[in-house]
């Protein structure tokens, strides 16, 4: 491995590698190696998001699409949150129960989400319903097996410190089982959050009445490239919100409980 | 203590987005544990085959064993879709395996380079940030909006779906390679290529072969998606084609090829592991 | 008010692969009433098993173990467990780990305030009430431990290898601390050592076993020499350590201990 970099360095490194993106990818436009309409000058796509926030496309704004994928995005997580957690959590405590399910969930864990979005269109239909629904098969196995990891690989010596200590049954998975859970939990609703979000987009862009999704393929149909590009812009950020809010909050966990590296 | 679970094993560790979830059933040292795994699908399938005909559920929403098994047929015999089962999912895997294989080619080198250069990551990194957080799905409307809905179109999203986790897991490898060992490998005075060779790469093996897990996954997904989109043949197409007409039974197959598919996938590269990798059992 | 605890014919067997391994083979003794007694011996040899027993985290698979002639059943505070890991919960403060036991016994919140507070003193742990675990150091943590387990006035004090994890100076720390602290509150102690230095300088009998089937070997009486020889008098560990009669003992001991250790036995 070669040196650290001094931060100047590191600075210019980074701002060369910027601008050579950036450069190369306005030559290409300026030149018109491809029609403009495929390949819009960097600019446009900023000119084509201040558009999108003021005047609808397909039905609504930027940010009206936005919030309905939003809203999708938040029922099924939290749906797939509220079940996978306390599911996998009790897996992992009790033995028979982990032994009934585990069979199950093997055997769907390896569809992948996106081949839910035909039975869910038609199940609940492309307004909210279905996409919640290919959501949720995202989030949720995540979710599961890291409560379940969390549960089930509880340090013996704190359950016998409780019992030792004359705790009951409640008490222990209250104020043991519980807590020393929690680091895994929520990093299983991290990742859950992250493949959540992926599975959104994927069934808006197939069967959905609305969202950022939808906004994308539309603008594809009418070879709207700068909207298919904001479109993806969004997608990223929100992504990326998500994720470093979600990291914000397992490290401030770690920190509390002196697993930080 | 009645009600309180069962004691447990040692570490905890929470499985990433880099990792892989592995709910493992322990089944050779735990008897009940297979039968009723047994059992469990059993019940199932005794439910699944009544469940129209006590009119839980209509067959217009989810097919009836017998439903399915036709539709199996007809998609293995007469084709449906345009194809019959075989070349869909021959076409699925090509252009899953061409895509993969090309961002594998580029990705890793890539990643090691940025692991072991930090000059290079500098340089590199931003343009990385810029792409990484976007989902392969997110390419799919830019890529038909370039290529149109054939091939092309699909090994492009493949690629870039494959690139981001690969190059990630590469360069992660290497930074995870133990300071020990490096300093271990000046002192012998090892340079040049055969520092790649011998400590580099064997040692950022585990990451990289996580990386393609992942991406290999996400590939399947992502082709499955642009399929369910617009294409002449595939598993998505089946998927997409099964939807449109309301045939239950087809969407099943489609998802249950689907799943094998992806199954297979991991297989083989669970097996390429083994054979990199003779130094560890995984 | 302390109890005592009973061994009689215990032993503890496991299969596997269809032999039989012994971990314990009839060991049979009695800690008498605020006894402070040692278990001594090399690895493997079954005394954190015996420990484990009176805990009730472990059952003999024949004889039995008994406190205050009633068998143990099941693990309880009354049988308070220091542990060598401390196994302090990481998600609760230092005032919430000492309290948990106390609420077990169904403690008012106002008496559980105070016990707590007495014990923080006692073990010098003032000022530290609101830390979590992993913000104190290795002495610090099994100092909570130990609170956590004396907060239950416990009949029975249950101590595995409880200094283990610490560096030597720590340990010495310890010792005299808990030696002070043995003073003003006396109780039955089972403390699990491979150490034969502390175990010379803290108990009143010291039992050393065998390897593996662990029996009784011999049980040194270290009472008689420790009050006629006046070890009380001197205030630092070093001081008792160099005294004659304790070179003595702990001589005897180690001689004990290597006569299992025979490279010609292998």
């Amino acid at each position: 491995m070669d040196a650290k970099l001094t931060h100047t360095q590191l600075a210019w490194l980074s701002i060369t590698g910027l601008v050579i993106f950036f450069g190369t990818w306005t030559l290409a436009a300026a030149l018109e190696l491809a029609p403009r309409r495929f390949l819009p000058l960097p600019w446009e796509v900023a000119e084509a998001f201040v558009k999108l926030v003021k005047t609808p496309f397909s039905g609504e704004t930027l940010q009206g699409h936005l919030v309905s994928s939003i809203n999708r995005y938040v029922r099924g997580f939290l749906l797939a949150a509220a079940v996978g957690v306390p599911l996998g959590l009790m897996m992992g405590w009790y033995r028979w129960l982990d032994n009934v399910v585990t069979p199950l969930f093997d055997g769907l864990r390896f569809i992948a989400p996106i081949a839910w979005v035909p039975f869910a269109a038609l199940w609940f239909g492309t307004g909210i319903g279905g996409p919640t629904m290919v959501i949720f098969a995202g989030a949720f196995p995540p979710c599961l097996i890291n409560a379940y990891r969390g549960a089930k690989y509880v340090e013996q010596r704190y359950i016998e410190a409780a019992q030792v200590l004359g705790a009951s049954g409640p008490r222990v998975i209250y104020e043991v089982l519980l807590p020393s859970s929690v680091p895994a939990i929520v990093a299983g609703l991290r990742v859950g959050a992250g493949t959540g979000w992926q599975s959104l987009i994927g069934a808006e862009l197939i069967a959905a009445s609305s969202g950022v999704g939808l906004m994308m393929v539309r603008a594809q149909g009418t070879l709207d490239t700068s909207t298919v590009m904001v479109g993806m812009l969004a997608v990223g950020v929100f992504g990326l919100l998500i994720d470093v809010a979600l990291r914000a909050i397992e490290q401030y966990i770690q920190r509390r409980r002196g697993l930080a590296t | 203590m009645a009600g309180v679970p069962a004691r447990a094993a040692a570490a905890s560790c929470a499985v990433s987005d880099s990792e892989e979830p592995a709910v493992k059933s322990n089944v050779k040292r735990d008897p009940a544990r297979l039968w009723t795994g047994v059992a469990t699908v059993i019940v199932l399938l005794v439910l699944w085959s009544v469940a129209d005909r006590v009119g839980w559920v209509g067959t217009s929403f989810f097919p009836s064993p017998g439903n399915f098994w036709s539709a199996l047929q007809q998609s293995v015999t007469t084709g449906y879709a345009d194809g019959r089962l075989w070349e869909h999912l021959l076409q699925s895997v090509k252009l899953i395996l061409m895509g993969f294989l090309m961002a594998t080619a580029i990705g890793v080198p890539l990643g090691l380079w940025m692991g072991w250069s930090r000059k290079a990551e500098a340089l590199i990194n931003p343009i990385f940030l810029l792409i990484r957080p976007i989902p392969g799905l997110a390419w799919i409307p830019l890529a038909i909006v370039w290529l149109g809905v054939g091939d092309a179109a699909k090994i492009m999203i493949l690629w870039l779906t494959a690139f981001v986790p690969t190059v990630i897991n590469s360069f992660s490898g290497v930074r995870g390679i133990e300071r020990p060992i490096i300093e271990a490998s000046r002192m012998l005075g090892i340079r040049g290529f055969t520092v790649v060779k011998d400590v580099i790469v064997p040692g950022a093996l585990p990451s990289i072969f996580t990386g393609l897990r992942l991406s290999l996954q996400g590939c399947l997904t992502a082709l499955v998606a642009a399929e369910l989109l617009g294409a002449i043949l595939g598993l998505g197409k089946l998927l997409y084609q099964g939807g449109l007409d309301i045939y239950p039974g087809m969407i099943l197959v489609g998802m249950v090829a689907v799943a094998i598919t992806g199954l297979a996938l991991t297989a083989l590269i669970d097996l390429a592991e083994r054979y990199a990798m003779p130094w560890r059992h995984t | 008010m302390s109890s005592n605890i009973t061994f009689s014919k215990v032993s503890r067997n496991f299969r596997r692969d269809s032999k039989d391994f012994f971990a314990l083979d009839d060991v049979n003794l009695m800690v008498n009433e605020n006894e402070f007694v040692a278990i001594v011996g090399p690895s493997g040899c079954g005394k954190t098993t015996c420990l484990r027993m009176v805990a009730g985290l472990e059952f003999p698979s024949s004889g039995l173990v008994q406190v205050d002639g009633v068998e143990v059943e099941r693990p309880g505070p009354e049988r308070a467990v220091v542990f060598q890991q401390f196994a302090l919960f990481p998600w609760k403060t230092v005032h919430e780990n000492i309290e948990f036991g106390l609420k077990s016994l169904g403690m008012p919140a106002a008496e559980r305030r105070e016990r707590i507070a007495g014990n923080i003193k006692l073990m010098n742990l003032e000022g530290y009430e609101s830390a979590f675990p992993h913000q104190l150091s290795g002495g610090m943590q099994q100092r909570v431990a130990i609170a956590r387990a004396y907060v239950l006035d416990p009949k029975v004090l249950l101590m595995d290898e409880p200094f283990g994890a610490l560096d030597a100076q720590t340990r010495t720390v310890m010792q005299e601390e808990l030696l002070r602290v043995g003073r003003l509150n006396p109780r039955t102690v089972l403390f699990i050592t491979h150490a034969v230095d502390e175990s010379v300088y803290l108990a009143d009998r010291v039992v050393v076993m065998t390897r593996r089937p662990g029996r009784i070997k011999e049980i040194i009486d270290v009472k008689p020499v420790r009050d006629a020889e006046k070890w009380q008098q001197h205030e630092r560990i070093e001081d008792v350590m160099d005294l004659e009669s304790f070179v003595h003992l702990r001589t005897r001991i180690w001689r004990l201990l290597r006569e299992q250790h025979d490279p010609a036995d292998h």
